[in-house]
């Protein structure tokens, strides 16, 4: 098993995921336009595989965009029947996500 | 009125692609067309793409079927827009290099939409695009409000809304 805290996205470079669990947190970040702190809503995965590999990992999101790709697999916490592939592409506020979802035979 | 920023499309799509195809493999934002030759020669794989972002479409949603491969674009607002756009999205599937791997596919073509009306039925039949109403209690505020978004009421309380904030120095 692989140990790493945070799962970081490569843009243009799909990752493989498998979450196990998750938790909506509040986190306190700094702003990076206006250096100000500012308190956010985080979704936060459990993962547990990563292209493959075992590991012992968060991956975290905070654009409601991407969180809004996963909303309809929290409640059931379904998100456990897929491998999910996420792509980031672009970057600052024209990121994007692009996310398949792979049902696990 | 729900604001655009609410990414209410983004649930749409996510909610009506677990209802209707959570056995299939689909992704979701996916981007569209050619990555430029001379791109990935000179920048690779990963830079090309980024360059290249703002000149490929995401369509909203892929569905990966035995036979065909499914493009669904999900519209609130511009619905027609959403119709629109889907014929063209069809003709960059070939060329998507991430979408490779799914053909050769039929490619056919669904539009999700929160409500419809019959000049729209009439041009998805003849683009030959499958209109799919999914329309949950949630939507159905959203919807609501876009419907009384022009009445004179909705207007009398906007406007009152925006004196408020003005007071208020809000803006």
């Amino acid at each position: 098993m692989v140990l790493e805290n945070y799962v970081i996205l490569e843009t243009g470079v799909p990752a493989r995921l498998h979450f196990t669990d998750h938790v909506i947190m509040r986190r306190t970040t700094t702003d990076p336009l206006t250096g100000e702190p500012t308190t956010r809503n985080v979704l936060v995965f459990e993962v547990d595989r990563l292209n493959g590999r075992e590991v012992f990992a968060k991956y975290s999101i905070m654009a409601e965009k991407h969180a809004g790709q996963f909303k309809p697999y929290l409640d059931d916490k379904s998100y456990r029947d897929y491998d999910i592939i996420i792509t980031k592409i672009g970057e600052g506020f024209r990121t994007s996500w692009s996310v398949q979802f792979i049902p696990r035979s | 009125m729900a604001r655009k920023s609410r990414q209410v499309e983004v649930r749409l799509v996510a909610e009506y692609l677990k209802k209707e195809y959570s056995k299939f493999t689909f992704i979701t934002k996916q981007p569209l067309g050619i990555v430029s030759e001379e791109y990935l020669k000179e920048f690779g794989w990963k830079k090309a793409l980024g360059i290249t972002r703002p000149f490929r479409p995401e369509v909203d949603a892929v569905v990966i079927l035995p036979r065909y491969l499914l493009i669904i674009e999900a519209k609130v607002w511009s619905i027609v827009n959403g119709l629109a756009k889907l014929p063209l999205y069809k003709s960059l599937v070939p060329v998507t290099p991430e979408l490779k791997q799914y053909m050769p596919r039929e490619v056919i073509m669904e539009l999700v939409v929160g409500w419809t009306n019959p000049n729209l039925e009439i041009m998805a039949r003849d683009m030959g695009v499958r209109v799919k109403i999914y329309c949950p209690d949630w939507l159905g505020e959203v919807v609501d409000g876009m419907h009384k978004y022009w009445t004179r009421e909705y207007r009398a309380e906007r406007a009152k809304k925006l004196k408020m904030r003005e007071y208020y120095n809000l803006e």
